[in-house]
């Protein structure tokens, strides 16, 4: 007979010897679990294999006017996820009209339509989204709003001025080409 | 022939209700509890609004509590949430 008694018993003891994980962190790993069908142009990296809390995204995108750009973010999620949206952040400074010189970006759904039924999924997609379809509206870098509004062959030019590592509109940006 | 019972033993299984299996918010089963809690049952039932969408009772209050949820829609459909 299957002594299920101190089967049970020996089960809650090393139950108790793991680190409890936090809610936060079951839900994370539930969505890494629907990350495996992520596009080509998008990598993730831990630089601690231990922390799934905080990692690093590459967008490389294929397409479009950022394309032979390659972007770098970093993702900070807190015990308080899905309640609260993951802060992400762009470590590169670059020439983007919802992304600012300090990195931060404007993603309606990491600011006012966040909802804890998205997962990290549908941030990362909107991230890339970003890069493929930049918007004018409700800029948080106002000159390169502006350019894409008013001439967009010029915010062309200027994306690939940025990207080069080159200056716009007398700011200097950091060099993101694909080597 | 004769039986002569011993002894008997009585299973039940249980299940909520619901016409989800899973909580859209920390998407473990309603069947599962909430990750606040520690046992599944009674103590931690799913609860749907008037829109038909159901999450556990614990996960949607919450939510509805929450800064980042002012006017208290339901996470899914963003109408106001009705009991």
């Amino acid at each position: 007979m299957i002594k299920i008694w101190s089967m049970k018993k020996e089960a809650a003891e090393t139950d108790r010897k793991k680190p409890k994980q936090s809610a936060a962190q079951i839900r994370v790993q539930k969505d890494m679990g629907e990350l495996d069908d992520l596009p080509k142009t998008i990598k993730m990296h831990f630089p601690d294999p231990e922390d799934i809390l905080n990692f690093e995204l590459t967008i490389t995108p294929d397409e479009g006017i950022y394309r032979g750009g390659r972007f770098k973010f970093t993702f900070k999620i807190d015990g308080n996820y899905p309640h609260k949206a993951p802060k992400v952040q762009c470590t590169q400074k670059i020439y983007h009209p919802n992304i600012d010189l300090e990195g931060n970006v404007c993603l309606n759904i990491l600011r006012e339509d966040w909802k804890p039924v998205l997962n990290l999924h549908s941030v990362i997609i909107g991230l890339q989204f970003l890069f493929l379809e930049p918007n004018a509206d409700d800029p948080l870098n106002k000159e390169a709003a502006e350019d894409l509004r008013s001439n967009c062959e010029r915010f062309k030019r200027h994306v690939i001025d940025s990207m080069r590592g080159g200056y716009v509109n007398s700011e200097r940006f950091d060099n993101v080409l694909v080597a | 022939m004769r039986v002569k019972v011993k002894s008997w033993n009585t299973v039940a299984i249980w299940r909520w209700e619901v016409n989800d299996d899973i909580c859209g918010i920390c998407r473990n089963p309603f069947d599962a509890c909430c990750p606040s809690c520690r046992v599944p049952g009674d103590d931690c039932p799913p609860m749907a609004g008037q829109c038909r969408h159901t999450f556990h009772l614990h996960c949607i209050v919450k939510w509805l509590s929450s800064d980042n949820n002012p006017e208290q829609l339901c996470p899914m459909d963003r109408q106001p949430w009705r009991k």
